[in-house]
């Protein structure tokens, strides 16, 4: 059994920040919405969600509220704050200029 | 953005501190969704509820480990846990509540005892002046090679003030001297403590008036033209009730009228330690108060009373300022070698001041001080000893926490919060108690001519102080109970308790060994030093001091200076013997009598040469000298002495006569030894001298305390040594008390501006030097021996507490196989009391000592005191024997099959 290819150590933090930048939402929703897009490719395990959540919060990066899901339940819904927006924007770029070099020196062999 | 950060993250971290079962809530509430969320999926995935939810609860890898991570992430965990050990540290102290007491009443009397005596260094020593940057102000003295801080005079003063570049202003001040005070014209004169300053005091020191205002400089430069006074705060508070309308008001002081210009702030009582002055006058009024008779305030370079104080420019260093001073005092050499001849000057901090020039003062504190830290110090051992013995009671415990997972460090750090629980209560405790001491402290009265405020206050400094003690010593005796106890080898400490290998277990207990025969033997030794104070002071009160005990319920005293009215020695001479005549009048008076120093008073006597005629001085001395006072004819009487041989004063003794002197029986036998003194003859000052006769013997009494060795003393009458002053003694049928009214309307109606400086009942004087000066020492040194055997008992209950803590499963097994209970005890105990009669025997011998040293020094007992030590010795062996009891008893309980099966 293979071990699911783990991800890039901080590239969750991009992540879960880019997914909230378009929308606040649950963990839950996080988690179903994580797996929709990456498809099979990047596996996040469930059990480093909630305390990757709670750390962008104390980084106060995103923010956290108490809101009814469309069936009624209270659920705690993540959304960017401001400080966060300006974080996204730097580590896009970080990554940007990181994955370009990176297939550069893919491509060279 | 660092701002932004905090701006954004700081409610968050205040809300996982206060709103902490909230978040703890929320957590819950977050996960149970996901939680549920998934349970459905997997159950709409065609799994089985049961089997949907464990899958679900491996996807998230165990709820109390993801709940842990969350946690992490606040950042606050370093604090809550805090927070979290200090209440299990609550819960685990109450469980052993006797323990736990005693760990705090050792370390409550141990900062407490050490808080007292800081508070007194505190305020000899530390205590900065009361203005503002006070670190700027500092002394100005005159050096000789006799005295290196001596002070300067006003010619110095001005001329300093005029030629230094160093400073923002320079000031002097005088001493605080008594001043005859008038609210109104028809009072009687109280005395108050006044104060010559300069004019640009107060501005110069930046203290504001808070009602009124400040000297003006142009009332400071005319000698006698502006009598002008600035009140001190708390004098404006007692003798006006604070009113505000008081500027403009005129008061009579020595029976001149002064003119009120201000009220000097609540925040400045001066700058003293030890005396808070009434009165502010400007130098220009000198005239009007009592100086140096011999030397002219204004003219004399070198009437030097004044103390010269400057305010440092910003920027100019001290060593700026010294070379500067330097220099001048050259100049004053060179132009005024009269009076400047080998005086140099100096500039020194507060600091310097207090610690060089109040040598004595400062050196008691420290003294002091260092004695208690090492009580403190001891205290903290013992507490140590005792959390010891229950680290010991807890190693499975401890064990435990570590097998499953708690790292070591986290355990100490929950041990030390335990001891610095225990600390903190101490602190606490400590600050009552120290607080006591003080309050004690400021009760103890000085019957002086002015009131002494003793400055001794628990002020922010001594409480840090304290605090910080408190923290130290968590650390001190919580550090090594907690590294020991937390390096147990786990396997062991998991099967058994008692983990001591015998022979390494022997060493370490040797210091614990040693320290409880020196608490003992300190204390022992302590508790005879009171005790024997005590007897000795007994014993001081027998002999010599008959007069005083008879005198104390009748004589009334009341203390003249006719010079604080400009009165002239003839003036004086009449206003004695008038006051004199018409007291004797009034119905309940029996006698009165004047002396300059009544015996057992405050101040020192005087002393006078003589030489004896017929007896040959040795070839070295020009004359001997022998304490005196001076006296009437109505002194002896009223004061209760009674003349032995030949006769007392008489009226007849005038200065016309020849001169004569009763002296007492020491100094008749000390030169006189085969005949009658009366009748003999000795020369005053030297072999040229005035001849006097010896006309009277008076019985020896004590002179200037109660432990006074048979002095030998003189008395001159006062008729033919005039002195301005003097204090009216009354010999009353009734109480004295009741005399003063009177007594001081016959002063008023003689002279309206004549002030009493100082009334009392020589009761206040007995009290003090007989009652309530032993008293204090013996408290002293009697609480000290008490804390001392309050220590040996929590020394020798924790050493016994330990030694059967660690035996607990051997003495089981003894008790198991037949030992009886006396058995057991005998098996315990007999260590520590071996301990106490090592110690007991130590504390004798160096209570021997002591009582040999006290003997020389202070008390005319000889020998040894055995009621001492036959009190002493055996109530302490059964104090300790019951320190060692109480744990051994605990030891015959020990249920065996309990221990062997439980342990």
């Amino acid at each position: 059994m293979s071990k699911p290819s783990d991800l890039v150590q901080g590239t969750l933090d991009l992540l879960l920040l880019k997914m909230l930048a378009l929308e606040p939402l649950h963990g839950w929703a996080i988690s179903l919405r994580l797996r929709a897009v990456s498809g099979d490719v990047l596996q996040v395990s469930e059990g480093s969600l909630y305390p990757a959540l709670h750390k962008l919060e104390q980084e106060g990066w995103i923010k956290a509220e108490w809101k009814q899901t469309e069936n009624n339940r209270r659920a705690k819904f993540y959304s960017l704050t401001r400080l966060g927006r300006k974080q996204l924007e730097s580590e896009a770029a970080n990554w940007q200029r990181l994955s370009a070099a990176i297939s550069y020196v893919v491509q060279l062999s | 953005m660092r701002m932004e950060h905090w701006w954004f993250t700081t409610p968050l971290r205040l809300k996982s501190i206060f709103r902490r079962a909230r978040a703890e809530g929320e957590l819950d509430e977050e996960l149970q969704f996901h939680l549920e969320k998934k349970i459905e999926e997997g159950v709409a995935g065609g799994l089985t509820p049961d089997e949907a939810r464990r899958q679900a609860l491996l996807a998230l890898g165990g709820l109390d480990k993801q709940k842990e991570e969350m946690r992490d992430a606040r950042r606050v965990h370093w604090l809550t846990d805090f927070l979290d050990d200090v209440r299990y540290a609550f819960r685990s102290l109450r469980r052993t509540p006797g323990l736990s007491a005693f760990v705090v009443i050792t370390l409550a009397l141990g900062i407490g005892m050490t808080a007292t005596p800081f508070s007194m260094l505190d305020a000899l020593v530390f205590r900065p002046y009361p203005v503002p940057r006070p670190a700027d102000v500092v002394t100005l003295v005159s050096t000789s090679r006799d005295n290196a801080y001596d002070l300067f005079s006003y010619r110095e003063f001005v001329d300093i003030r005029e030629h230094t570049k160093s400073y923002a202003g320079v000031i002097a001040n005088g001493d605080v001297q008594p001043v005859g005070f008038r609210a109104r014209l028809e009072d009687t004169p109280q005395v108050r403590g006044g104060l010559l300053v300069s004019g640009n005091y107060f501005r110069v020191l930046g203290v504001e008036p808070t009602i009124g205002r400040g000297f003006r400089d142009d009332e400071d430069a005319v000698p006698g033209r502006d009598a002008v006074v600035v009140l001190g705060s708390d004098f404006w508070k007692r003798e006006f009730a604070g009113d505000p309308s008081i500027v403009g008001r005129v008061v009579r002081l020595n029976g001149v009228d002064f003119t009120v210009i201000g009220v000097a702030p609540e925040s400045f009582p001066g700058m003293f330690i030890f005396i808070r002055p009434d009165l502010y006058i400007p130098f220009a009024m000198a005239g009007k108060f009592p100086t140096n008779p011999k030397k002219s305030f204004f003219v004399d370079r070198d009437d030097r009373q004044l103390v010269v104080r400057a305010r440092l420019n910003r920027g100019t260093t001290l060593r700026k300022a010294r070379n500067e001073i330097a220099v001048l005092a050259r100049n004053f050499e060179r132009e005024y070698p009269k009076t400047n001849l080998e005086r140099g000057a100096a500039v020194h901090t507060r600091f310097e001041m207090r610690t060089l020039d109040r040598e004595k003062n400062w050196k008691f504190g420290v003294i002091f001080t260092g004695l208690a830290l090492a009580v403190l110090l001891v205290a903290c051992t013992n507490a140590a000893g005792l959390l010891l013995s229950r680290a010991r009671t807890r190693t499975r415990e401890i064990a435990v926490r570590l097998a499953i997972g708690a790292g070591r460090f986290r355990l100490i750090r929950l041990l030390l919060t335990e001891s610095l629980v225990l600390a903190i209560l101490g602190g606490l405790g400590g600050i009552a108690v120290g607080y006591a001491g003080i309050s004690a402290m400021e009760r103890f009265t000085i019957p002086a001519e002015l009131p002494v405020k003793v400055p001794f206050q628990m002020d922010t400094r001594v409480l840090v102080a304290s605090l910080v003690l408190s923290v130290l010593s968590a650390l001190f005796c919580g550090l090594a109970p907690a590294l020991q106890s937390t390096r147990t080898d786990l396997l062991k400490g998991l099967k058994a308790s008692d983990v001591d290998v015998p022979g390494r277990g022997h060493k370490r207990l040797w210091g614990r060994n040693a320290l409880v025969v020196a608490q003992v033997a300190m204390s022992l030794m302590l508790l005879a030093a009171s005790f024997l104070m005590f007897r000795g002071f007994q014993h001081s009160l027998g002999d010599g001091v008959e007069f005083a005990k008879e005198a104390k319920d009748h004589v009334l005293m009341m203390r003249f200076d006719p010079r604080l009215v400009q009165y002239s020695a003839d003036q004086t001479e009449n206003f004695y013997k008038l006051l004199a005549a018409r007291v004797r009048e009034m119905p309940d008076v029996r006698s009165t009598g004047y002396t300059q120093c009544p015996p057992l008073g405050l101040e020192g006597f005087d002393r006078v040469a003589f030489v004896p005629d017929g007896y040959s001085m040795p070839r070295d001395r020009k004359s001997f000298t022998a304490a005196r006072d001076i006296v009437d004819d109505g002194f002896f009487e009223t004061m209760g002495i009674p003349i032995l041989r030949g006769r007392g004063f008489r009226t007849s003794d005038t200065a016309e006569t020849p001169r004569v002197a009763v002296v007492n029986e020491n100094f008749a036998r000390h030169y006189w030894p085969n005949e009658d003194a009366v009748g003999q003859r000795f020369r005053l000052d030297g072999s040229d001298g005035m001849p006097v006769e010896i006309v009277g013997v008076a019985q020896r009494i004590k002179y200037q305390d109660t432990f006074d060795k048979g002095i030998d003393f003189v008395y001159l009458p006062l008729t033919q040594q005039r002195v301005p002053r003097m204090v009216l003694l009354v010999r009353s049928t009734g109480d004295p008390l009741q005399l003063a009214k009177p007594v001081k309307e016959i002063v008023r109606t003689l002279d309206a501006n004549m002030p009493v400086v100082e009334t009392r009942t020589y009761a206040d004087l007995y009290r003090y030097s007989a009652v309530e000066g032993p008293g204090v020492a013996v408290k002293l040194v009697g609480s000290l021996g008490v804390v001392g055997l309050f220590l040996a008992i929590a020394g020798l209950y924790g050493l016994v507490a330990y030694n059967v803590t660690r035996r607990t499963r051997e003495i089981g097994i003894r008790i198991a196989i037949g030992a009886k209970p006396a058995d057991v005890l005998r098996l315990v105990m007999s260590k520590g009391l071996v301990l106490v009669g090592i110690g007991a025997g130590l504390g004798v011998a160096m209570g021997v000592a002591v009582e040999r040293l006290m003997n020389s020094m202070l008390f005319d007992a000889g020998g040894v005191d055995l009621l001492v030590y036959l009190v002493v010795v055996p109530a302490m062996l059964l104090v300790t024997m019951l320190a060692a009891y109480a744990p051994a008893r605990r030891a015959t309980h020990i249920a065996p099959a309990l221990t062997l099966r439980a342990e």
